[in-house]
């Protein structure tokens, strides 16, 4: 039995091995024909061109004595020649020093310009948004005021140039209205280098960049479909999710699109905490993501686009400090995770894609972030330091993980090139207390009136549940957002 | 069951030589255009010798083709990557190049063919202000609606198959040559045929037929956009029908890709012809080729004309 089954193995190897012999042999074979035949032509046309020239020589050498002969003619005439030719001379060189004039100016004018060569791309972007919310910020954990506000949310400057043959680098910086002062507060959104040339489909970005987690998460505000950013986005990313960290893209070498992307940094979110490193950080300090996607062609005209997102900071060392909850209790983050799934199904009619098209996008996170819970609220909020010996545990604290889920959900409708509406749906679970829920519905319409200026209207209805110790409300909000300059349809907008 | 497994792990090893035996087939050309008259020259030139793929299926708004995630692995895997050039492919070819990670065919890689070098462009802004509208900065990048024009482009997608493969350069040059040559007798055809057309006037929802109005002497009187890229406005739509009438404009043509309502309004307000115009190959029905459908583009202005003398 045993010998059966090794002599039909060697068989079954043997043969493999000859027939991929005879499969090199013959693929040597071709290439050797090739060559000869790669050769041959190659010859060929060095004996055409050798004819050719020694034809053309022939030829201008007949050319040549047929002109010395005409020269041989010539003295007979050229007595009454100069008396024509003194006038045409003139005319001439009148001529040829306007000429001149011209071309030096045009050299000129290209010196002029030759400083300009290498600036980058550079655009702006302003967006204004207008509001009346029915309640305070104290009854909505709004960081605006209540009531009538007006926040010039974004003027961004946008520069982006390549490096190099090997990459290419890009910044936004962004400048916001505080909501105390009034003041400009000017910060770094992105500045990060980009790889172009890496081999195996390979990309590296490196620098402060927004991540790639989920569908929404690393789009700028003013590019949101609707207003404000989703309330789990928010609460569970931190708004956009910026980081300062390295990423890699790998478009798998599939003919079916499938890409994935990992990353590291320190901090996630522009509006989250950083963690507390104190005076060493280790690599448990870090964030670590990832996100898979792929994209199908249902129809010509309906496309969908999923993925899955993973986040996890394995120590986030009271990442924003004692965090104090309505029920007077206190906690500190020791450990953060999030992983999403999104959806995007988009109809997009081919024919008049420019004026009609439908989206509709959903993300689902789930936050399970563990922390110190201390419910006796002895941690002093006042004193966020983590120093040696702080905080005092008290003998009630104890360690847990929060799970939590937070999903939005919208469908726009475009009907116009610059017409459409739509309606977000936000649930959220706080991801300190998953009891503590909010719910908001948000009609929206936006008027484009070019592809640089656009302006959108949204109404919010926000509720909150008792355990949040918010108090629900209403809201109106107007944003109009312009570019100027340069402005690329980046793979994000798609 | 030992004897069973073996069996099949034997044959399973067999089959599986014996495909890799089997002669593998000469690689193709693999060739990516973004829109459809380019791979219809690509195909003519290329022959057997290529595979060839549009971003845009015909009727798209040149500007306007998708950017689906579907296109890159098949741009990533592209030896060539043909566009129009004069910023045509603005909107969704800089992004879509950088998503396909292909090196070959970045701009200014070889594998990169810019159709446009040696066109004199026409309309280039004086100003790239975008109070102008959606302006290309390089001039009017619709020169493939003129088909004198269009031999350029069979001439870069010529050369640029032959420097990535001169072991074809003879199919090349004998498939060039004999497409150049059925062109240029359709080419004759039109300009016999649109002899009528000459000094007519017309208007169109964009501004996409300034080349093809020169080359067969028409008269592009206004567009239907207010700029480009920019919708009209009333006053607009009133200003062009009280234009029209004073000059006696008889076309109206509309772009697949544009909404009938308002070319409609005004061909009925003035009286004029409405037209319904392809861009490139596959725009409407019966207009696969590009001779296809400059034979339709020709036609229909010829017959709209006729109809009104």
């Amino acid at each position: 039995m045993n010998l059966k089954y090794l002599i039909g193995w060697s068989s079954a190897l043997c043969l493999s091995a000859i027939v991929a012999q005879a499969q090199e042999t013959n693929e040597v074979d071709k290439l050797d024909q090739r060559l000869k035949q790669i050769q041959e032509s190659f010859e060929k046309q060095q004996r055409e061109m050798r004819e050719n020239f020694e034809r053309l020589l022939r030829e201008q050498q007949a050319q040549i004595e047929s002109l010395k002969k005409e020269l041989a003619n010539i003295p007979t005439n050229a007595v009454a020649a100069p008396t024509n030719a003194a006038p045409a001379a003139a005319v001439t060189t009148e001529q040829l020093k306007e000429l001149n004039t011209k071309v030096d100016g045009v050299v000129e004018a290209q010196k002029q310009v030759r400083p300009n060569a290498f600036n980058p791309s550079i655009g702006l972007v302003g967006e204004t948004v207008f509001s009346y919310r029915s309640k305070g910020a104290d009854e909505t954990g709004s960081s605006r005021p209540g009531g009538f506000d007006v926040y010039q949310r974004s003027v961004e400057l946008n520069v982006a140039a390549s490096v190099d043959p090997f990459a290419k680098a890009y910044a936004v910086i962004n400048a916001s209205a505080d909501a105390q002062t009034g003041e400009a507060t000017l910060g770094v959104e992105e500045a990060a280098l980009q790889t172009t040339s890496l081999p195996w489909n390979l990309e590296l970005k490196a620098g402060r960049f927004f991540a790639e987690f989920g569908k929404l998460s690393y789009i700028h505000d003013h590019e949101l479909p609707f207003v404000n950013r989703p309330l789990a986005l928010d609460q569970y990313i931190g708004g956009e999710s910026r980081t300062d960290g390295a990423q890699l893209n790998w478009l798998l070498p599939t003919p079916h699109y499938v890409s994935l992307t990992t990353g590291f940094g320190v901090g996630f979110g522009g509006d989250s905490p950083l963690n507390n490193p104190g005076s060493y950080r280790s690599l448990s300090g870090f964030n670590y993501y990832g996100r898979l996607s792929t994209y199908f062609d249902l129809t010509p005209n309906i496309q969908l686009e999923t993925g899955i997102s993973g986040l996890i900071n394995p120590s986030t060392q009271d990442r924003g400090g004692v965090l104090v909850q309505p029920d007077g209790s206190t906690l500190t983050e020791k450990e953060r995770r999030v992983a999403g799934l999104d959806l995007k199904l988009s109809y997009v009619p081919l024919r008049n894609n420019q004026f009609q098209r439908l989206d509709w996008g959903t993300e689902v996170l789930y936050s399970d972030s563990r922390y110190l819970f201390n419910p006796s609220g002895s941690l002093d909020p006042a004193n966020p330091t983590h120093t040696a010996g702080w905080p005092a545990p008290s003998p009630d604290d104890y360690d847990g993980n929060v799970g939590s889920v937070g999903l939005y959900s919208y469908a726009t409708y475009k009907w116009h090139r610059q017409w459409s509406a739509g309606f977000l749906f936000d649930y959220m679970q706080s991801a300190e207390n998953h009891n503590d829920v909010t719910v908001a519905y948000s009609p929206y319409i936006t008027w484009a009136l070019s592809h640089w200026n656009q302006i959108r209207l949204q109404y919010t209805h926000t509720d909150h549940n008792a355990a949040s110790g918010l108090h629900p409300d209403d809201a109106i909000y107007l944003q109009w957002a312009w570019i100027i300059g340069a402005h690329s349809h980046g793979w994000q907008a798609r | 069951m030992k004897s069973t497994l073996f069996r099949l792990l034997s044959v399973a090893t067999i089959g599986a030589a014996a495909l890799i035996a089997s002669p593998a087939q000469a690689a193709k050309i693999r060739v990516v255009t973004t829109l459809t008259d380019l791979a219809d020259f690509s195909r003519e030139v290329g022959g057997e010798h290529v595979e060839v793929f549009s971003l845009a299926t015909g009727v798209e708004d040149t500007h306007g083709v998708p950017m689906k995630p579907s296109f890159v692995p098949v741009m990533n895997r592209a030896d060539l990557m043909v566009s129009v050039g004069f910023g045509c492919e603005h909107a969704f070819l800089p992004a879509l190049l950088e998503a396909s990670k292909n090196p070959r065919i970045q701009y200014g890689k070889p594998g990169y063919v810019d159709c446009s070098p040696g066109i004199a462009p026409l309309a280039v802004p004086k100003s790239t202000d975008h109070s102008e509208g959606d302006v290309h900065p390089y001039g009017n990048p619709h020169y493939m609606l003129d088909p004198v024009l269009a031999k350029t482009a069979i001439q870069h997608i010529y050369e640029a198959l032959v420097a990535i493969a001169p072991q074809y350069q003879a199919d090349f040059t004998r498939n060039r040559d004999a497409y150049l040559a059925k062109l240029d007798a359709k080419i004759a055809q039109w300009q016999a045929e649109a002899k009528g057309l000459k000094g007519v006037k017309f208007i169109s929802y964009h501004e996409e037929w300034e080349y093809f109005a020169e080359r067969f002497g028409m008269k592009v009187f206004d567009t239907i956009e207010l700029k480009p890229g920019i919708d009209p406005t009333p006053r607009h739509i009133e200003q062009l029908i009280t234009g029209m009438k004073a000059e006696h404009v008889p076309i109206v043509v509309r772009e697949p890709q544009f909404p009938e309502k308002v070319p409609a309004l005004i061909a009925r307000q003035t009286g004029a012809t409405l037209l319904k115009l392809p861009i490139m190959p596959g725009g409407v029905p019966h207009t696969d080729t590009y001779i296809e459908m400059m034979d339709f583009i020709v036609h229909t202005m010829v017959s709209a004309e006729a109809k009104r003398g």
